[in-house]
């Protein structure tokens, strides 16, 4: 049996993780946005992270700036310190722009595909997502699977241990959840193997 | 917690495509990642980009920058500069790791907690400008101007500085590199020859230099270095007086390992015995001095028998210094130090080092000091206004005078905090950082928190996270000097005996500012819109202050860039003393303030009981804290052993790589520990570390709690009664192994 043409799907959910990484702003994320995440998160069948989420936001009372200052704290400056710059470079260089960054702009340019003036740094979290949904829309599966072994797995992996660790707020918990669970290499069987 | 279905099956499932649709209507249309033309790889090959000036430390190298596909790869030395040349230090190579510190500033942000503890949000550029624009506003309003304080440092920090005083007006400007560090260098000079000193020693063609303190090697500035070094080559001999055996003084011919705060004893008794033995030179004091007979009676008691005694240190010494200096003068190099801040004495150590230059003729003779004649180029910035004196601090009402008559540019930093924190005469009530560090470089932190807690709003514009950025309101991210125009940086070659050539480079970015990092003249314009002085602002850009200033030199960025960042050209022999040249060796004026018109000696307190005087200074791979978190440099030096006398330590049951931490004299102990650098090479009543470790601020990954922070152990304050300026080597301290508190034994 022939699997389904999912790329174009496929696409979209990279293009909404890279969107759920974005600095938080009522702009984007409102009402409609959260109803497509809960949607998104009962369709894995993740409604209780969902519900987790909706009573955080509806207890604070001002959860856009929650959410601005968890970002911060996370991804930006923190206190004590930064927990999880969103930058390959990071866990693999212990430096912004060192060689993974280096190699991950090489790897889009390799693909026909480059960063606009104003993005940010290459190797960030919202970049490499939004590539892999490019590299989707293309169809271009081995590319796809080779970005995600060779330049994004071995650093999201333990970024995504440090938010899960020590996220206040369950909105970072989930979304690197999501990220991690599309990302997340299977065996032949289906069964995505233990992190160790 | 974990889905309850796999990828493989989700993407199989038609509950993909139903999950899906609405997906797409919730991302914004644009990406950061876009279709390009393809391109060979060659294309983004490696270049070498130039006009890089180094802002490691404030000597300020020219650099070239290779550059790989918009990376900083490595920095070097411009090969080009008739300066540093190729050659940089550690930590100019460093400044890489400094540009890609994922802990720098990269957003405008907001506390939202509180000063001291804060809870960071990322802001829009908008909002901090508004923010900042209406509250210092409103603080004028209010208050009038003299209601804001601004303590600045560096070359970014000039352009708001004269915002600041020249605009809207406040006098209460203190930059630590003046009032902590070398301004009383620069008034004492200005009192004595009427100009201030720099570095300027020729050192290259030198016959001996005499340093008090100055421990070059340890404190590494790359052309300041090759002087020093060509010098000794040339066969120059070495006179170093240091309580410690410091680089210097390990190469030096004469090692005075004088007891700390008596240096002008030490200088007085070498002035006397060259005046009483008919040793300085006649002709020079004839024909460029002022108030020699006074001088010479003034310094008379200074045999070297008293002296010897003071300064804890062989008179036959002191004459061997003298002779040494009377057998080679006028090629003689009296160093007039750079950071002298340290006793509350230091004005007149500082004339007596210029007015023992002065009877020895070593004044714009080889190997003494020199001033090279460099090229001319104009500065563009805030017009001056005159705003009086109504609100100045530094200025006495009743008596029509100055408070502190030699005070360097700027009010004297204790007047701006303790009229911060008692309201009185006037409310300060908003504070500006700007580059500065101030809990770090001023003493007394308790003070200083105390002044922020006054504020109605502070601001900092850094481009790292330093202790101070945790009492701000509204934190900006500067660029740094690798990503930004600014500094023109001028000069001659470094060895004034050669071919006479001048240079003139201006800083240029090597790599475009990452995230949303701006530039001094783009904040200072913004705030000063917000704040009704549009009509004032002196240039748009900072490309355009660089053009206009270049533009008085018949250059542009363009031209620069063309003669890979440094232009050349022929330059005019310094030597040769100008008619006019005056040293004052007895300075009526300084009579008339009110304080000795001829160099005296006031003693310093003495070390109390079982403690030991606190000592520090600089370390050659460091910058103070603005190289604490550098992760190359913290490797090479990863924290500041304190020096202990070995047989102090002996007495003490401490052994060399023992822990310690520090209790001062009133009883302020250490947030952190170091280790223990047991050593013959300090004196026992004494203990020294390098400056600029054991930052208190989580936010640096690196430099937080490593080493210990001399300036927190520093909180009795001298202040020197001339210049206003702080003395910060007053302190003393016993040390805590094993959490017992232990007598020193000197
Ligand atoms: S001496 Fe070193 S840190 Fe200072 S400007 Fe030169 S290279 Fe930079």
């Amino acid at each position: 049996m022939s699997l389904p043409d999912t790329s174009q799907d496929i696409a979209a959910v990279y293009r909404f993780l890279a969107q759920c990484m974005q600095y938080p702003d009522s702009d984007w994320m409102n009402e409609e946005f959260f109803d497509v995440l809960y949607n998104l998160l009962g369709t894995l069948g993740g409604i209780e992270e969902g519900v987790e989420i909706r009573k955080t936001i509806n207890n604070a009372e001002d959860y856009i700036e929650d959410l601005q200052v968890e970002y911060t704290r996370l991804f930006i400056n923190g206190v004590p310190h930064v927990v999880a710059p969103p930058y390959a470079s990071v866990y693999m260089d212990k430096s912004l722009q060192g060689t993974f960054a280096g190699n991950t702009l090489a790897f889009y340019r390799e693909k026909g595909f480059g960063l606009k003036e104003d993005a940010d740094l290459p190797d960030h979290i919202i970049h490499e997502l939004e590539f892999l949904s490019l590299l989707a829309e293309e169809k271009d599966l081995t590319g796809e699977e080779e970005f995600l072994t060779k330049l994004f797995r071995p650093w999201y992996q333990k970024f995504h241990t440090r938010v899960t660790e020590e996220a206040h707020h369950p909105y970072f918990r989930v979304v690197v959840m999501l990220i991690d669970f599309f990302t997340k290499e299977e065996d032949e069987d289906g069964f995505q193997p233990n992190e160790a | 917690m974990a889905f309850n279905l796999t990828r493989r099956k989700f993407l199989q499932t038609a509950s993909l495509a139903a999950a899906s649709v609405p997906l797409s209507k919730v991302v914004s249309a644009s990406t950061g990642v876009t279709k390009t033309p393809l391109d060979a790889k060659g294309t983004f090959g490696d270049k070498t980009v130039v006009g890089g000036i180094c802002e490691m430390c404030f000597w300020r190298c020219q650099l070239v920058g290779k550059v790989r596909d918009g990376r900083l790869m490595k920095l070097e030395g411009n090969p080009k500069s008739i300066d540093n040349g190729t050659a940089i230090c550690a930590r100019g190579n460093a400044g890489v790791k400094l540009l890609y510190d994922v802990d720098r500033l990269k957003y405008p942000m907001k506390n939202v907690g509180k000063r001291g503890a804060p809870k960071w949000k990322r802001i829009s550029w908008k909002e901090a400008l508004d923010e900042c624009g209406s509250k210092l506003k409103s603080t004028v309003d209010k208050h009038g101007a003299q209601g804001i304080c601004v303590f600045p440092h560096g070359a970014s920090a000039k352009y708001p500085m004269h915002y600041f005083e020249r605009t809207v007006g406040t006098h209460n400007v203190s930059e630590a590199s003046f009032f902590q560090c070398r301004g009383i260098r620069d008034t004492a000079y200005v009192a004595s020859i009427g100009k201030a000193p720099g570095e300027k020693i020729d050192m290259p063609n030198t016959k001996v230099l005499f340093f008090i303190g100055d421990h070059l090697g340890e404190n590494v500035h790359v052309s300041h270095i090759k002087q020093y070094v060509q010098g000794l080559q040339n066969g120059a001999k070495l006179i170093v007086a240091d309580p410690r055996f410091s680089a210097s003084a390990a190469k030096a011919d004469i090692w005075v390992q004088i007891k700390p705060g008596t240096d002008t004893a030490y200088m007085l008794a070498i002035m006397n015995y060259l005046v009483k033995n008919n040793k300085y030179d006649k002709a020079f004091v004839e024909d460029h001095t002022e108030g020699f007979e006074e001088f010479a009676a003034a310094i008379s008691e200074w045999s070297l028998e008293k002296a010897a005694k003071e300064c804890d240190i062989p008179a036959e010494q002191i004459k061997e210094v003298a002779e040494m200096l009377a057998a080679n003068a006028p090629h003689v190099g009296v160093h007039p130090g750079r950071h002298v801040s340290w006793h509350g004495n230091d004005f007149q150590r500082q004339r007596a080092l210029a007015c023992l230059a002065g009877i020895l003729g070593a004044y714009y003779v080889k190997g003494g000091w020199v001033p090279a004649k460099g090229p001319k180029v104009g500065g563009v910035s805030w017009a001056k206004e005159d705003h009086g004196h109504k609100y100045d601090l530094n200025y006495d009402h009743h008596e029509d005078e100055k408070v502190y008559p030699f005070n360097p540019p700027g009010t004297p930093t204790e007047l701006i905090r303790d009229c911060a924190i008692s309201g009185k005469p006037y409310p300060i009530k908003s504070c500006v950082v700007w580059g500065q560090n101030p809990m770090q470089t001023i003493p007394g932190q308790q003070k200083m928190k105390d002044l922020f807690n006054a504020m109605d709003f502070v601001m900092c514009v850094d481009v790292m996270p330093t202790d101070v950025t945790m009492w701000a309101d509204i934190l900006l991210p500067e660029s740094s000097y690798l990503e930004r125009f600014d500094y023109i940086k001028k000069g001659t070659q470094w060895d004034l005996s050669k071919e006479h050539q001048q240079y003139i480079s201006a800083r240029m970015p090597l790599v475009p500012a990452m995230f949303e990092r701006k530039d001094q003249i783009y904040i200072t314009n913004e705030i000063a819109k917000r704040m009704g002085h549009e009509s004032k602002i002196p240039v748009k850009t900072i490309e355009e202050m660089v053009d206009k200033s270049l533009a008085t030199a018949n250059l542009s960025i363009e031209k620069l860039k063309a003669e890979d960042g440094i232009h050349i050209q022929p330059g005019k022999d310094p030597y040769g003393i100008p008619e006019d040249f005056t040293v004052m060796l007895f300075n009526e004026d300084i009579e008339d303030a009110g304080y000795p018109g001829a160099p005296t000696y006031k003693p310093v307190p003495d070390v109390p009981k079982g403690y030991a005087r606190l000592l520090y200074g600089r370390a050659p791979v460091h910058t103070f804290n603005r190289s604490q978190n550098n992760v190359w440099l913290h490797n090479a030096m990863p924290d500041n052993p304190v020096w202990l006398n070995d047989e102090v330590a002996a007495k003490l049951g401490i052994i060399d790589g023992d822990t310690v931490g520090f209790v001062n004299s009133e009883g302020v102990e250490s947030a952190t520990t170091t280790t223990v650098k047991v050593t013959p090479g300090i004196r026992k009543d004494c203990v020294y570390m390098y400056h600029g470790y054991g930052s208190a601020n989580p936010l640096m990954t690196i430099g937080v709690g490593a080493g210990v922070d001399d300036q927190a152990l520093i909180t009795k304050l001298a202040i020197d009664p001339e210049t206003g300026c702080s003395g910060m080597r007053n302190n003393f301290v016993k040390l805590i192994k094993d959490g017992k508190v232990l007598e020193i034994q000197a």
